[in-house]
């Protein structure tokens, strides 16, 4: 498969703290990262890195945009901000919406702050709403929503500009087993499921095995990759790294 | 016990040093204005002439006038302090701090964050009463002693500061749960009903039974005092109707907004038209006497032009637009610092939601320009709105007045307009506390 989005040696450090130490990876178009570790192993900066939320101190983030590389890490603010608007999604734990909105308003936002007319913008949700499940519910507040139905409200939000690569940060950090196996239904039948790639950092080995690929960090170094093998479902290869 | 754990929050970091200044800067500003407007006052109250008595009225009208923005003030900074206080105050819950002592804190927290505003404030008035001093009234500057107040009188305002402070601070704690697991805020949008338009009309019918008082011969204290609870009672009356009227505006606007920023400004007024009222509601009162007595003063300018009016008339009228014009701009000031004092504390707040809509792209100048839109879309409704309403009251001297004295007419529509203006630099004024919060998640 393609790879869409790359990273190769790159480094960050918080003061006298090493956060990534030479961190390289690639990521390919459709398939499933998760990102798992002890709390300060550098997933959340990792991600942060890839999605153009901070740049490294050195080494090369690069996006794969319609088959011409561009190197994220060397994009002015402005045009990181319009890539994330225009081709990232992102999910959060707590799903970080927006408490005075409606559901479709919090998705239609995201449409409307790139300049898409209103109309366009609610019809737009209306269908990710409804293609999670939510039919009926686009008028509530998010206060009036349980926390695995907020959840797919920020998953609608995060692939309403039909993002070709989702960033989730603790989807299901604040959810129970079973609203968080449902949750993963979802966000991997918006991403994956529409054939684009989902980063997701995690705590829940329930929902690593759930991705077609798994890295293991530690003082902000990849340790271990394991891969789920798709002709034998259930089956994995596990690899070191140093 | 509760002294103790006070001081120990009160130790805490640098970051939560800085939270703190921004109370108490604005109930400096708010202790200063009203010692200043005060010692006005106190000059006005020691005449003992003939015309005295028109000067001390109209002071306790202009006094009248600034406190609802002054308690508008006092308690967004109140509720700063409380609200800053939140994450702490859930944590002790979860150590298992009563609810009582949770409240005890906060309130303890803010007044003392008020007293400490309120000595600055004192240094502040002292340092405006010589400026104070060289405004004209009767043809001559007020002068330095007339507007020194007594120390007792001081120490009444601070104490009323801290007062305000420590009943805001409840009155804050009342809209969130602090509970073990955190801090929520209300879920539903609050509901205004027509109810509130039932009481108004009711308080409005009462103020004309006290008109009438008016009308018979009685002293110039009683007047003075009717003519305060009129004024008190129409403020009541606004306040009663004018979150309603906000609420409806709201709602029309958000169901037509075309842009993120717009949307976002009529959602966040929507979510609490009582707050967003809250803010801008001294300029109701404020706006609406100035067209309706600059009107008059307009004319009345007009007329002691003319042959038959003494030197004394004419200076009672230059004096009554010299009074318009600064009750105006202090109003004005205070809705500023207020709307500033409540922004820094809305990025506080949603500090968190923010930074995320800034991964996800969302440029800071639509986070600017929907914080903006909070404030100044209210302020632009509620200050035309009420001047326009003066005006039609009005209707018959206000046209006579735009064909004889234009000018005077001009001037108030450009004070409006000035305060308007003075309020969108304070709201500019909060942008680097957003940037600053961004720039710190990245």
């Amino acid at each position: 498969m393609a790879s869409i989005l790359s990273a190769r040696d790159i480094r960050k450090t918080y003061g006298s703290t090493v956060a990534l130490d030479g961190v390289s990876l690639e990521i390919e178009a459709g398939e499933s990262l998760a990102l798992m570790g002890p709390s300060g192993s550098g997933k959340t900066t990792l991600l942060h890195l890839l999605a153009g939320i901070l740049t490294p101190d050195s080494g090369e983030v690069s996006w794969n945009e319609h088959g011409a590389w561009q190197r994220v890490d060397q994009m002015k603010e402005a045009r990181r901000s319009q890539l994330r608007r225009e081709s990232f999604g992102f999910v959060f734990q707590q799903g970080l919406l927006i408490p005075e909105l409606t559901a479709l308003e919090n998705v239609a936002l995201a449409l409307m702050i790139d300049g898409v007319s209103r109309p366009q913008s609610e019809q737009r949700a209306r269908q990710k709403l409804a293609a999670l499940g939510l039919e009926g519910l686009e008028d509530r507040r998010i206060g009036q929503l349980s926390g695995g139905q907020a959840q797919r409200v920020a998953i609608a939000r995060a692939q309403v500009a039909d993002a070709e690569i989702v960033f989730a940060d603790e989807p299901t950090g604040a959810l129970d087993s079973h609203t968080s196996e449902e949750v993963m239904t979802a966000l991997l039948g918006a991403t994956t499921g529409q054939g684009r790639s989902l980063v997701l950092v995690t705590h829940d080995e329930t929902v690593a095995a759930r991705c077609s690929r798994l890295l293991r960090m530690r003082d902000g170094r990849i340790v271990q990759q394991t891969r789920s093998i798709p002709e034998h479902p259930g089956i994995t290869y596990t690899e070191a790294r140093s | 016990m509760t002294l103790r754990v006070a001081w120990l929050l009160a130790r805490a970091g640098t970051g939560s040093r800085a939270a703190a200044v921004l109370p108490i800067v604005a109930f400096a500003v708010v202790t200063a204005l009203l010692l200043a407007v005060a010692g006005g006052a106190q000059a006005f109250w020691s005449w003992r002439d003939q015309t005295a008595g028109v000067y001390q009225v109209l002071s306790a009208i202009a006094l009248a006038l600034l406190v609802v923005p002054l308690l508008a003030l006092g308690g967004s900074a109140a509720r700063l302090s409380a609200r800053r206080r939140d994450d702490r105050l859930s944590t002790l819950r979860l150590l298992g701090a009563t609810p009582a002592t949770v409240a005890r804190l906060t309130v303890l927290e803010s007044t003392a964050l008020a007293l400490a505003g309120a000595v600055v404030g004192v240094i502040g008035y002292f340092a405006l009463v010589p400026a104070v001093a060289l405004i004209p009234f009767r043809a001559e500057a007020l002068g330095i002693p007339a507007l020194v107040l007594a120390p007792w009188a001081i120490a009444t305002a601070v104490a009323g500061v801290a007062a305000v402070a420590a009943v805001s601070a409840l009155i804050g704690l009342r809209q969130v749960v602090i509970s073990p697991l955190g801090v929520r805020t209300r879920q539903n949008a609050p509901r205004l009903r027509w109810v509130r338009v039932v009481v108004g009309a009711g308080v409005i019918a009462l103020a004309l039974a006290l008109t009438n008082i008016v009308q018979i011969d009685v002293g110039i204290t009683v007047i003075a005092i009717v003519l305060g609870c009129l004024f008190g009672g129409t403020l009541a009356v606004l306040n009663l109707v004018g979150p309603f009227v906000l609420r409806l505006l709201a709602g029309r606007q958000a169901r037509r907004a075309r842009t993120a920023a717009q949307l976002l400004g009529a959602r966040s007024v929507l979510e609490s038209p009582k707050a967003a009222w809250r803010q801008v509601s001294g300029v109701a009162m404020t706006s609406f006497m100035a067209v309706f007595a600059g009107t008059g003063v307009a004319v009345l300018n007009a007329i002691s032009g003319s042959e038959g009016a003494t030197a004394s008339d004419r200076a009672l009228v230059t004096d009554i637009g010299t009074g318009l014009t600064i009750t105006l701009v202090i109003s004005f000031l205070m809705v500023a610092c207020s709307a500033g004092v409540n922004q820094a504390a809305d990025v506080f707040d949603r500090g968190d939601l923010y930074v995320n809509l800034g991964y996800l792209g969302m440029p800071r100048r639509i986070m600017d320009a929907a914080r903006e839109r909070t404030v100044m879309w209210p302020l632009v409704v509620v200050a035309v709105g009420s001047a326009a309403i003066a005006a039609i009251v009005v209707l018959p001297l206000a046209g006579y007045s735009l064909i004889v004295a234009p000018l005077s007419l001009l001037t108030i529509a450009l004070s409006i307009a000035a305060g308007i203006g003075l309020v969108w630099v304070a709201m500019r004024l909060t942008r680097p506390v957003l940037t600053a919060r961004l720039a710190a998640a990245a």
